[in-house]
């Protein structure tokens, strides 16, 4: 997957905002081959990254392929269609509480055009020790060979915090997000997951609501192969008709349940878990250093 | 957002569609007019399943009415409690039908189901709808669901075809994710009228949708965590009134995992929530106000605070609840707080400095057996 490639030139939508700057300048820290903003600002530069104006200008100058948007929600659609415009092949939208309506929009239009994207909702991803897009917290990210995909942040980074410090880093670690409809989905990553030489093992992290769980255990059943796969499903206490913080985790009826998506997933050959730790021992059972 | 169905009712019968006469009580004693008996009452929860729960009620006498309502109103179904009632007419009809859009995130579609046996087993009935998908745009959905209808029995076929077309302009217009209508009366004169009506509406778009601020407007009282996030920018859900422990978190998966946690550990959680440290602008009010809503609590014996801090700074975290701890003073069970990230060790020294009001753990598991510790009033 080119999205997986750390030798793509990035720029970063929104690179001026409080938030953007900050993480622009986190991301080229990390190694993240940031090679320019856009901003509606008129500086030139922030510490070295040059800004532009518009997509069109930054493509034409950086040549840049993707494109991490640290945009509002409702504005991601536009900026994601400018990006596009531009040339720009994968977008990774950070913002939280993009309008459903939009996300299905920005996803047929994504699918038409063979654009990834990931997101929203999400801290994005990295390839530990070369690449971040986005702001995944360096306290969890070391690297190892476990490809990590993950609806929540927050639990990923409880998850990977405690598999790094007992020595099992990621060799790929993307955040789907937690919204319903949605850039690439886990039966999406899967397939270069499972390809991937430096990944031994999947760590995947759902909750929840909807069917993207379900949704990769067929594609787990369909594969020739598996590599292990390693699942936690967060909500087994959540009611049905609340949702749970995320947009995406509500129950409704019997669908999104936590025994759905465990049957699913053991049915496919996935170790299922409820709790971290019992996840984080079993990996380093199974894999001893 | 899960529409009560009187709600949802009412922005359909607003978009010109018929829906049976009604009104909405929120207290036993309230005037029925202009209804009169006979009338259906109906608990109004967001959650399937009041039928079988016993939230519906056919009356035929004002007493009946009366009588079912007083019970009605102080039931709780699937752990939420009744706030009100729809009073509705009931409705004279020859069939039942059922007819439904939703957003298929798996496809970012939009799913149409159809049946001409509507009713409360629509899910396990044998006789499953009939389903098509199509682009979330008012064309294609129409399209879709005409061809669909084909599949119903003839009888059926012109007035569902007639409830179609201002039920997908609705779906879109109010940037729907499920409208769902179960059943769709069918009277004998070939119309049909809106008999139960699910509708969720999009969180996301609620900056730009004009009937969902007006019905936060008018019935706030009836949607406590949807008001709870536009006053605070944060989600919080209560889980048991009666809950041992308080939980203050950052994180939507990461609290919803640390909930299921505890109660695997036989620990009752009060609450869930996001308080999203990263939005707190410098100032104490989420954590004040979430003190005192556990202050309230009648059984809270800890509280147990969890921030894994990605790019947040602890130190500034750790000073605001000290004001917060200040400005609670009501709040007086044990505190254990997790805390883990960027600045760990200044915050450590701000909350030691102030005399350790709080137990700070790195540990998450750890700080989880200190919180069931205090809980259980076993002195670590």
């Amino acid at each position: 997957m080119r999205f997986l490639d750390p030798a793509v030139p990035v720029i970063v939508q929104g690179a001026t905002g409080h938030v953007g700057q900050r993480h622009t300048l986190s991301m080229k820290g990390y190694g993240t081959k940031i090679v320019g903003g856009v901003s509606s600002r008129t500086d030139t530069e922030i510490d070295g990254v040059p800004l532009f104006r518009t997509c069109a200008e930054a493509v034409k100058a950086t040549a840049a392929k993707t494109s991490v948007l640290f945009v509002p929600p409702l504005h991601t659609l536009a900026a994601m269609q400018e990006a596009m415009s531009a040339g720009i092949s994968t977008l990774v939208t950070l913002a939280e509480g993009i309008p459903v309506h939009d996300a299905l929009k920005a996803r047929r239009m994504t699918c038409d055009a063979g654009v990834t994207w990931i997101g929203g909702s999400t801290p994005g991803l990295a390839i530990p020790g070369k690449m971040k897009l986005g702001f995944l917290p360096s306290i969890s990210l070391a690297p190892g060979k476990l490809g990590v995909m993950a609806k929540s942040g927050t639990l990923s980074y409880e998850v990977c915090h405690r598999l790094v410090s007992r020595g099992f880093g990621q060799s790929i670690w993307v955040g789907v997000g937690g919204d319903s409809v949605k850039g690439m989905r886990f039966s999406d990553l899967f397939p270069a997951f499972n390809a991937d030489a430096g990944t031994e093992a999947i760590v995947v992290i759902g909750e929840i609501g909807g069917s993207e769980e379900e949704e990769l255990a067929s594609t787990m059943r369909e594969a020739e192969d598996s590599k292990p796969v390693y699942a936690l499903i967060a909500g087994a206490s959540a009611r049905e008709g609340v949702v749970m913080g995320h947009a995406g985790a509500m129950i409704e009826g019997h669908v999104g349940t936590v025994e759905s998506k465990a049957r699913a997933l053991r049915d496919a050959g996935a170790q299922v878990f409820h709790r971290i730790q019992d996840l984080v021992n079993a990996i380093a059972a199974d894999h001893p250093h | 957002m899960m529409l009560l169905e009187h709600d949802a009712k009412e922005l359909l019968r607003v978009r010109g569609l018929p829906v049976p006469e009604a009104i909405l009580v929120r207290t036993a004693d309230a005037p029925f007019a202009p209804l009169a008996a006979p009338v259906v009452v109906k608990a109004q929860v967001p959650v399937g399943g009041r039928g079988k729960a016993g939230g519906i009620a056919i009356c035929q006498t004002d007493a009946e009415a009366r009588e079912a309502l007083a019970r009605i109103l102080t039931m709780s179904i699937k752990g939420h409690a009744v706030r009100a009632c729809r009073l509705e007419a009931p409705v004279a009809h020859r069939a039942e039908a059922y007819l439904s859009f939703m957003v298929d995130a798996a496809n970012a579609n939009v799913r149409i189901m159809m049946s001409a046996n509507g009713g409360v087993d629509i899910e396990s009935q044998n006789t499953r709808p009939f389903s098509t998908s199509a682009e979330a745009e008012p064309a294609a959905l129409r399209a879709a669901a005409d061809a669909l209808m084909k599949q119903l029995p003839e009888t059926l076929r012109e007035a569902v075809a007639n409830a179609t077309s201002p039920l997908v302009e609705a779906f879109i217009a109010l940037e729907a994710t499920l409208l769902e209508i179960n059943p769709l009366f069918i009277t004998a004169a070939d119309a049909y009228v809106i008999g139960d009506c699910k509708l969720v509406l999009d969180d996301n778009a609620y900056e730009r949708n004009a009937a969902f601020a007006g019905i936060m407007e008018r019935q706030r009282d009836l949607y406590p965590e949807m008001a709870f996030k536009l006053e605070n920018g944060f989600d919080y859900v209560e889980l048991d009134p009666q809950g041992v422990i308080g939980l203050i978190t950052t994180g939507a998966g990461l609290s919803m995992q640390l909930v299921d946690e505890l109660t695997a550990r036989g620990l009752k959680p009060f609450n869930f929530c996001d308080i999203r440290t990263g939005g707190f602008r410098g100032k104490p009010d989420r954590l004040i106000d979430i003190l005192q809503r556990m202050a309230a609590g009648p059984n809270i014996r800890v509280a147990l605070i969890n921030f894994f801090a990605g790019s947040t700074d602890l130190a500034e975290i750790a000073r605001l609840l000290l004001i917060a701890l200040d400005r609670v003073p009501q709040f007086k069970a044990p505190m254990v707080a997790r805390m883990i990230g960027n600045n760990y060790d200044a915050a450590r020294a701000i909350l030691a400095a102030a005399g350790d009001p709080v137990r700070v753990e790195s540990d998450l598991d750890k700080a989880i057996a200190l919180a069931i510790a205090s809980a259980s009033g076993v002195v670590s």
